[in-house]
């Protein structure tokens, strides 16, 4: 393709070229502001109620603004006893518990 | 508009489209997006977009838009703009007649 010169009066290369560079850089603007947009619109209708996960800069809270809780406070109702084992405990009951059992059988 | 603003646009539109059949845009777009990425740039605009949602409390496109576009366009690292432009140009110096 040649384009004759006399038309080039009004128009450079260079700005040619920042018309073709912004029109590239505002589609892929648009392409993300729609695709945020649109996805935020849609948790709004689905949640109205969502409120944002929770931060704290200290890195103490959890997502749901409540501090670390102990797990040694934490019980599991042990399906092969029925006793509440520690949960931070559990695996090591579990070992003796299991193998207790096949003894039994 | 004048005459010469309407011929100036058709050989806007003619350029264009011979980039898109040469296959050369879908190459430059590529790249572009490539780059925007690797820089954190497609982040940051995700981010700023999320943000003017909260400042604004509106998830309307075009009012959205209105506040990002300057920002996002301004935040493209003067490195990839240059690349990027200088690929056009040599494109267009191979296909234009200048004066």
């Amino acid at each position: 393709m040649t384009v004759a010169s006399e038309k080039m009066s009004s128009l450079t290369i260079v700005s040619v070229s920042e018309t073709i560079y912004n029109n590239l850089i505002t589609s892929m603007v648009q392409d993300i502001v729609s695709r945020i947009t649109s996805q935020k619109q849609l948790l709004d209708s689905r949640y109205p109620d969502m409120s944002p996960l929770f931060y704290d800069p200290q890195g103490k809270l959890d997502i749901h603004g409540q501090p670390k809780i102990q797990e040694s406070s934490i019980y599991f109702r042990c399906n092969n006893c029925d006793r509440d084992i520690s949960a931070n405990r559990y695996a090591a009951h579990l070992e003796r518990c299991m193998s207790r059992g096949n003894r039994k059988t | 508009m004048t005459s010469t603003d309407k011929e100036a646009m058709d050989l806007r539109a003619q350029i264009q489209q011979y980039l898109v059949e040469s296959g050369n845009y879908e190459r430059i777009s590529n790249k572009l997006a490539q780059r925007l990425l690797d820089e954190g740039w497609m982040e940051q605009v995700k981010k700023i977009t999320r943000e003017t949602m909260e400042d604004d409390n509106t998830t309307n496109f075009s009012e959205v838009l209105k506040r990002v576009e300057p920002e996002a366009v301004n935040l493209v690292s003067s490195n990839t703009k240059d690349e990027i432009m200088q690929q056009i140009k040599a494109f267009l110096y191979d296909i234009v007649d200048t004066q």
